[in-house]
């Protein structure tokens, strides 16, 4: 029997709004092959649709195969109209299922390893039309990702959020973050909670990017094409790639979806470079701080493109459609660097600052010839060009910007536990963080708990193999307000001596393939100034309000985000409310 | 002197869950009669011992009734702070009452800017600009800002229809969402009546910073609702974008489309015969349920925002007669206070209020503890000219002790009872109306 690992699947290749001579952009993208329920029900997703604003279920109709092909089942979509795409609810559901499960095998493929959901189902649920509303959110205690329609403004036709590739992947992504990093919905800095969002839309655009059919739309835009569809040669540059393609493009989505984001594409586009995004007040928000870290990537990824054009064709021309494919592959290989540069991020109270020494470390353990894409250069000087300096500075004849090795691994003691079992044994692991407690700065009082380990293999671009083992580790500490002196921590102006307050703190240990450790990344809970800042900013930001939630609901974005004009008129100085 | 009056007497109506008061001013020859707010939404608890028989099933007519009675038939203004139903539903003429106050012929109807109804002839569609020659109007934003507030509406409307589900969530979350939709549903007819009463005599729709010169000796300072111009000024940075006040006016124009229109989509939907008997396959029967659960949160979150919106187009009147100074904030919240607070001068006009009507039936965005604070007549019993304080409630119908956000808040009463003279509709057992008379 013939082994076929992947299906195709046509889908939109951006939104429906997106055309290309007056036919919606589509694009057939790679999913894992399985013998599919009727829904489609998968091994890792299903679809339910599940309507609750009309309380109507509807049952799948059977876009089926057979179980025991010798081929790969046919892409059941490819030669229907626009028309009967658009009112088919089952390209509705197969959409989105497809998205969910490209965009969990990307992350598969770049970390090397299954993943888990951040719940305890392996398979996440998926509404393509949960509500009439113009929302779309990943929800963790429901186990499942919902995505609403509703009518467009002029109310003559519908605008389905699962009909988006961008909003589909983005809500997948904030799940397998989850999954990935639990403590990222953490109350905790502004920006943790811009992580979540611009992680989010990095992953949506740099998926989107890897679809041809786009990538050569941004082509014609962007770059002016001489007769015969070659381009001339000085017209390669990223202000034209910017100014004209991308930001066409983000023209065309229509504002009918822009609430739902943060408009990621034009935005990105529009950010220039800056160095005090972050400080201002306006980041204080999470969808604006998140656009900060995806207008850092994006425009790496547009300097990196066109390093790379310039060293293809000849003097004075180079083809179309191989400055299209150089544009997805680029995408491609910047979605793998960002994703597994999570592995390499501290598991409690990111910064973007950490995730860009993460970037640069992982890219450099993978990939130490950089020559080809000179992605480091590239990503270094973009995010320092956004105020993102990475928290390493990168030691001596090390690459700029990456993470150190840990100093003290001298004094580390590994004589008691085994590797073979650390590798798979949260307990066992949690032996050895915990007997290594100094050198780990690991606090007495706090609440310790290793949050998961996860052995991966990984294909570097010079063919070899890197075996590691990453595990996270987060400690707790519930105190008084009162007690925070103690522990030399500020306590917020106003706050009540018996608040109660919870301090994080947290690694990310990076094994090698001889079970030492090569990496110790994150935010030890004795860090005073990280934690009054951190305080200070909940304080003033209402998370200590009754009734304000103690993890990040993603559901409640939208809403909040609407009411931000109103609410802004609250300042701290002249109005405090009653406890 | 005749100008000026001697003394004033409240009455504070046990109307359940809303607001009622009649303030009364002697002068030398006659006195003048104020209705502050006529509404309710929820029956009171109790039957009162020295109340008329038939309070308990029309206790909206008994206290029409009682305020012809006391205004020997004449009003001499009448204030409704906000549209909620919980303080207009007794002037809609549905029910009879709202005639009754007609017929008083009210010497004048103070409302909020937001009914202006000149101000809604200019009202736009949702996608029409803000802008005037490159620059945010003022004019404009306000005609959108009442577009949101009708949007508001509608979204209350289908989000009461929804809470008939009973299938949809926890009988708590659905008695919220039937309550909260309800009380934000448009209320025409009072809207009407109130239009009609102004209409016949004389019209204030007001704003922060107005002065109102409606009886003689009292002196009346408005403090809020601000107007958009004014609240911008006070708005921090970022929000002064328009693209942040554009997100507000989309986001409730989809709302009220998404909720009113039933989709073509649903229409075409077949619904299996596994599901005509409303059991949907076993598999994913959690997930339906889940599904439902997250849907209902979701608009207690959108009614609980709209709410929110508008208790805050509620008036803030400031009276000054005499020596006493009495505060009668509406529904205002936090937001809305906020322009007020702001004003070193006005910070110090309220430091010696005497009476303060409780802002939202007790609810903890109402008193920001930053006006509480101002007030310097709080104390323990027995400090001379205590303030008074005077809370129209019924709790177990808004928010929840859970969250820290139930109606009347329990921190705040405490805090009221144990530094002012405290009243609250609720304990009152043996009268209809608490009655309280203050020396001018």
């Amino acid at each position: 029997m013939a082994y076929h690992p992947t299906r195709k699947l046509t889908i939109f290749a951006l939104d429906p709004s997106v055309k290309s001579s007056n036919r919606i952009l589509r694009t057939q993208i790679e999913i894992p092959n399985e013998p599919l329920e009727i829904g489609p029900r998968g091994y890792r997703a299903f679809i339910i649709d599940y309507d609750s604003s009309t309380d109507s279920y509807r049952d799948p109709a059977p876009v089926r195969q057979a179980r025991e092909s010798p081929q790969p089942p046919a892409d059941p979509f490819e030669h229907s109209s626009d028309a009967a795409l658009m009112a088919s609810p089952e390209f509705h559901a197969f959409m989105a299922f497809g998205i969910v499960m490209k965009t969990l095998s990307r992350f598969e493929f770049a970390l090397g390893r299954r993943l888990s959901w951040s719940f305890l189902s392996h398979q996440i649920q998926i509404a393509p039309h949960a509500f009439s509303d113009a929302n779309a959110f990943y929800s963790d205690s429901a186990q499942g990702l919902f995505f609403g329609y509703f009518p467009s403004s002029d109310g003559k036709r519908l605008v389905y959020t699962c009909l988006s590739h961008e909003i589909v992947a983005h809500e997948t992504t904030h799940a397998l973050l989850d999954g990935l990093r639990e403590r990222y919905t953490d109350p905790s800095s502004a920006q943790q909670a811009g992580f979540h969002e611009g992680f989010a839309d990095i992953v949506a655009l740099l998926s989107i990017l890897s679809a041809p059919s786009i990538v050569e739309k941004v082509v014609d835009l962007g770059l002016p094409q001489a007769r015969g569809g070659a381009i001339r040669r000085e017209s390669v540059t990223v202000k034209g790639l910017r100014n004209s393609g991308l930001f066409g493009l983000a023209q065309e989505m229509g504002s009918e979806l822009a609430g739902i984001h943060g408009h990621a594409l034009r935005r990105s586009v529009k950010l220039s470079p800056g160095k005090n995004y972050l400080a201002s007040g306006e980041c204080e928000e999470a969808h604006s701080c998140g656009e900060v870290l995806v207008a850092a990537v994006l425009n790496a990824y547009l300097a990196i493109w066109v390093n790379r054009l310039r060293a293809i064709g000849d003097h004075t021309r180079l083809d179309r459609q191989r400055a299209a494919e150089e544009g997805t592959d680029v995408a491609h290989h910047l979605l793998s660097v960002c994703i597994r540069a999570i592995d390499y991020c501290p598991p409690t109270d990111i910064e973007f600052s950490d995730f860009a020494s993460a970037l640069l470390t992982v890219d450099a353990e993978l990939n130490p010839d950089d020559t080809r894409y000179r992605l480091r250069d590239s990503l270094l000087q973009s995010f320092c060009s956004y105020g993102i300096a990475p928290t390493s500075k990168g030691a001596a004849h090390r690459q700029a910007g990456s993470w150190d090795p840990p100093p003290d691994t001298a004094q580390l003691v590994y004589d008691r536990t085994h590797f073979e079992n650390m590798k798979s044994d949260p307990d066992e692991l949690f032996r050895f963080v915990w007997e290594n407690r100094e050198a780990f700065r690991l606090h007495d009082q706090a609440h310790t708990r290793v949050l998961s380990v996860r052995p991966c293999i990984r294909i570097g671009r010079d063919g070899f193999t890197l075996r590691e083992t990453v595990a996270e580790y987060h400690q707790t500490l519930k105190l008084f307000a009162r007690e925070l002196p103690r522990f030399g921590v500020t306590r917020p102006r106003g706050m009540s001596a018996d608040t109660e307050v919870t301090l994080y703190g947290g690694n990310a240990v990076i094994f090698d393939e001889y079970g030492h450790v090569k990496y110790n990344i994150g935010k030890s809970i004795l860090d005073r100034r990280r934690q009054s800042n951190r305080l200070t900013h909940l304080w003033k930001n209402g998370a200590f309000e009754p009734g304000a939630g103690k993890a990040r609901a993603f559901s409640r974005l939208h809403l909040n985000r609407s009411t931000n004009w109103y609410r802004a008129i609250i300042s701290p100085d002249y109005t405090t409310a009653q406890k | 002197m005749s100008a000026s009056p001697t003394s004033l007497t409240i009455r504070m109506y046990n109307v359940g869950f809303g607001d009622c008061f009649l303030l009364s001013f002697k002068y030398a020859n006659r006195s003048r009669h104020v209705l502050v707010d006529y509404g309710s939404t929820s029956a009171p608890k109790s039957t009162p011992k020295h109340g008329p028989k038939k309070y308990p099933t029309s206790y909206m007519s008994v206290v029409a009734e009682d305020i012809k009675r006391v205004c020997a038939g004449k009003l001499d203004a009448v204030v409704a702070t906000h549209r909620h139903r919980d303080h207009v539903s007794g002037f809609s003429s549905d029910t009879g009452t709202g005639q009754v106050i007609a017929t008083l012929s009210p010497g004048c109807v103070i409302q909020p800017w937001t009914e202006d109804p000149r101000a809604k002839a200019s009202a736009l569609s949702a996608t029409s600009s803000i802008y005037t020659r490159g620059r945010p109007d003022h004019r404009k934003m306000t005609a959108h800002f009442l577009g949101a507030l009708e949007d508001m509406h509608r979204a209350a409307e289908s989000i009461q229809q929804l809470a008939d589900r009973s299938d949809l969530a926890g009988s708590q979350t659905l008695e919220q969402l039937k309550f909260l939709g309800q009380d934000n549903v448009k209320n025409p007819s009072a809207v009407r009546n109130l239009l009609h009463m102004g209409q016949k005599s004389r019209a204030y729709y007001v704003n922060a910073g107005m002065r109102l010169n409606f009886l003689p000796g009292v002196r009346c300072t408005v403090l809020g609702p601000p107007a958009l111009r004014q609240s911008d000024a006070i708005r921090n940075q970022r929000t002064r974008d328009p693209g942040e006040f554009w997100q507000f006016r989309s986001f409730w124009a989809s709302q009220s489309r998404g909720l009113t229109r039933s989709t073509a989509f649903a229409k075409r939907r077949s619904v299996s015969k596994a599901t005509a008997h409303g059991i949907p396959p076993p598999s994913v029967r959690w997930f339906v349920n889940q599904a439902r659960q997250v849907h209902a949160d979701q608009m207690l979150g959108l009614v609980r925002d709209l709410d929110d919106v508008m208790n805050n187009t509620s008036v803030i009147l400031l009276l000054e007669a005499g020596r006493r100074k009495i505060l009668l904030p509406g529904d205002a919240q936090i937001e809305n206070w906020a322009y007020a607070l702001s004003k070193p001068k006005w910070r110090r006009l309220l430091s010696d209020v005497n009476v303060y009507k409780v802002g939202h039936h007790g609810s903890r965005n109402a008193t920001p503890k930053s006006l509480w604070d101002l007030f310097h007549r709080t104390g323990v019993v027995g400090k001379a000219d205590r303030l008074e304080t005077l809370c129209s409630t019924k709790s177990g119908k808004h928010g929840s002790a859970r969250s820290g956000t139930e109606v009347p808040r329990r921190t705040l009463v405490a805090d009221l009872r144990s530094r002012s003279t405290f009243t609250s509709t609720e304990e009152l057992k043996d009268e209809f109306c608490y009655i309280t008379d203050l020396a001018l």
